[in-house]
């Protein structure tokens, strides 16, 4: 369900149209003014056509400071944030050599494994010591070292499936894996808000897709239910096989799948299903097993289980973990396996000894007391952002909390305002959201103390004075009576 | 479409379209907008000129004409070719909207909204000669565009493939 005050939503519509007609008039302009310029490309296609990329050049490039600030240490929960300047209104971002230590509420740290760990850190540096930074060959070829077959061993049972197959990439694997399990004349039936690289995925397996309402077992069988009815489209055979793809903590709005339902009803229709775990693997559940352990649900009830190794293990990757057949078939028909270089050595030790600790076979308990501290740590940020008056998603104990902003004007005006008082957050806008969804996401770590969080509390009570002055119920009540009053009166003394 | 007023929240099923450009519209508070950005339109035009209400709701009729005709049955494809590889690169936006599907609340709406333009500004200028041939034409090609039957029809090629 999506809910905001019908006010936000008339103000932020009428300022999205118009940040749109600014950013016409220059285009206008600017067509205007190029007309009489010459030409030296002469015969060749534009590289963009027309509006393609209207959003790029008007929209974003005037808040380009927001996104992509290059960072100069590990993401640990203080880092030192790059300082740049611009010339030219942000079209042109030129680095400084200053840095500032700001509180990071946009890593995916959920662990806290990104910075050095006293367990993992020395095994990675004897394993590049040992096994160098990368294998310089494909899995299929030279590039399978022990750590490898440690590691899809390990994954396996951590996640409780047969088998599991590891990957250099989160991305790619999606994108790779998705069409090796599903071809023409399968049915892909994925929520409304996957993730891109669940999208891709499936536009290229060939098979059709369909998409249902976001988090809704109902609706869900709704779709199935039609697609089996009407079988392939145009010919009306029955499908070959049907998978549907669901992620276990949905990244922009931090709440938990449905899982139990959803597997209920895919089990009673016949049709796979695909869990992506990237944001909940080792951050949920009681002892990190993610979704699956946290709502009750057996592994062995979801075929194909996905997840990634950069957010809580402090790397980057993938793995699937399946049954042997599933697996196997993987191995033999999978490009990300067969022609892509495989997982760099250090990385994979760095998740090794990740899981080790989360599992408590370092012979400490770290791991659970991490367990502990991210809940603890969500679940404290979340209900004192509320008792502030901030508008957060997300369900309790998930360490993902997007506050609502709706307005494109705020999002600088936040992003820039915290950087200003040392707090690195992560905005995001349209595309990835939905277009009067506009929202800031906080990504809570284990490693934030108490001490960083009420810092960061601080800093937003003072942000909201600062930016939210008026509420947003007051503010559309101004924005809407003010110009009246201004063009009413100035009407009175001209004509009427 | 949700209760108005300050306090009330609106509440509405997420929508299911995979469509960037056109997901937009089916979110609550859209039609609200585009009938308040028209009267303002209007108060802005009759303040800053010193014309009769009838003459303004001409200029407003036919910039709105210009404007939409433009944005909604002339540009094609979408502002983000990157994302969605260039899909809807045929489409104009009315064609896009609601996933292709013809007569939905949408589109009667904004079907609806030209006409209802036509009827006050020829009311309120009393029919009189120059303006209301230029808003009879106005709401002609308008409605006319927007019927289900000129889906994806290029008249004489006219603004036909890339």
């Amino acid at each position: 369900m999506v809910r905001l005050p019908y006010t936000t939503a008339l103000t932020t519509l009428f300022s999205y149209g118009l940040l749109f007609a600014f950013g016409q008039l220059r285009d206008f302009f600017r067509q205007l003014i190029d007309w009489f310029k010459a030409n030296d490309v002469k015969g060749y296609a534009p590289i963009c056509l027309g509006l393609e990329d209207f959003y790029v050049r008007r929209l974003y490039m005037r808040i380009q400071d927001c996104f992509g600030r290059p960072i100069a240490s590990a993401p640990d929960s203080w880092f030192d944030v790059v300082e740049r300047y611009s010339n030219g209104s942000d079209k042109t971002l030129k680095l400084t050599s200053n840095t500032s230590r700001c509180l990071n509420l946009g890593s995916y740290n959920y662990l806290g494994f990104a910075a050095a760990d006293e367990y993992c850190t020395p095994l990675v540096i004897e394993s590049l010591k040992k096994y160098s930074s990368s294998t310089c060959s494909v899995r299929v070829d030279g590039g399978t070292t022990k750590l490898h077959t440690e590691l899809e061993e390990l994954v396996a049972r951590f996640v409780g499936k047969p088998s599991s197959i590891i990957f250099g990439m989160g991305y790619a694997t999606n994108s790779t894996i998705i069409p090796c399990l599903v071809g023409r004349g399968g049915l892909i039936i994925s929520d409304s808000l996957n993730h891109n690289s669940i999208v891709n995925g499936a536009r290229g397996s060939g098979a059709t897709i369909r998409v249902f309402q976001h988090n809704s077992p109902a609706h869900l069988e709704e779709v199935l239910r039609e697609q089996i009815a009407g079988g392939q489209p145009r010919t009306h055979r029955p499908w070959k096989k049907i998978v549907v793809i669901v992620e276990g903590i949905y990244s922009m709005e931090g709440e938990l799948c449905k899982l139990p339902e959803i597997i209920a009803v895919c089990k009673k229709y016949k049709a796979y299903t695909y869990l992506d775990e990237a944001h909940s693997i080792g951050a949920v559940g009681q002892s990190g097993r993610g979704v699956c352990e946290l709502l009750g649900v057996d592994p062995a009830d979801v075929d194909i289980m996905m997840g990634t190794f950069t957010k809580s293990f402090g790397s980057c990757g993938g793995y699937i973990a399946a049954s042997k057949e599933i697996i196997q078939h993987l191995k033999l028909s999978c490009p990300a396996h067969l022609y892509a270089t495989s997982m760099s050595p250090p990385a994979v030790q760095q998740v090794i000894s990740a899981i080790k600790v989360i599992l408590g076979e370092d012979g400490s308990n770290r791991g659970a007391q991490k367990l502990v501290r991210i809940r603890e740590n969500s679940n404290f940020f979340r209900s004192e952002l509320t008792k502030m008056g901030f508008e957060v998603l997300g369900d309790n104990d998930s360490p993902i909390m997007p506050i609502m902003l709706y307005n494109p004007a705020k999002i600088p005006a936040f992003s820039r305002e915290c950087l200003r008082q040392k707090v690195a957050i992560v905005t995001v806008a349209f595309p990835a959201t939905p277009l009067l969804l506009a929202r800031v996401r906080i990504c809570i770590s284990a490693s934030h103390t108490r001490e960083d969080l009420i810092n960061a509390l601080d800093v937003s009570a003072f942000v909201l004075c600062r930016i939210f002055f008026y509420s947003h119920t007051r503010k559309g009540i101004l924005i809407l009576i003010v110009p009246i009053f201004v063009i009413i009166h100035s009407g009175y003394q001209q004509s009427w | 479409m949700g209760r108005r007023g300050a306090s009330y929240y609106v509440e509405a099923p997420p929508p299911v379209d995979v469509n960037k450009n056109t997901e937009w519209f089916m979110y609550p508070g859209v039609w609200t907008t585009y009938i308040l950005l028209l009267f303002f339109a209007w108060l802005l035009v009759l303040s800053v000129s010193g014309c009769s209400p009838g003459t303004a709701w001409t200029v407003v009729n036919l910039s709105h004409f210009a404007i939409t005709y433009h944005f909604f049955h002339w540009k094609k494809g979408t502002p983000f070719a990157a994302d969605d590889q260039g899909i809807y690169n045929r489409l104009t936006w009315w064609e896009q909207i609601d996933n292709g599907q013809q007569l939905t609340r949408n589109r009667k709406f904004l079907t609806v909204v030209p006409v209802v333009l036509y009827l006050i500004t020829s009311h309120l200028t009393d029919y009189k000669q120059p303006m209301l041939f230029f808003n009879t034409i106005t709401v002609v090609v308008l409605v006319v565009a927007k019927l289900p039957n000129m889906h994806k029809v290029r008249i004489f090629g006219i603004n036909a493939d890339i």
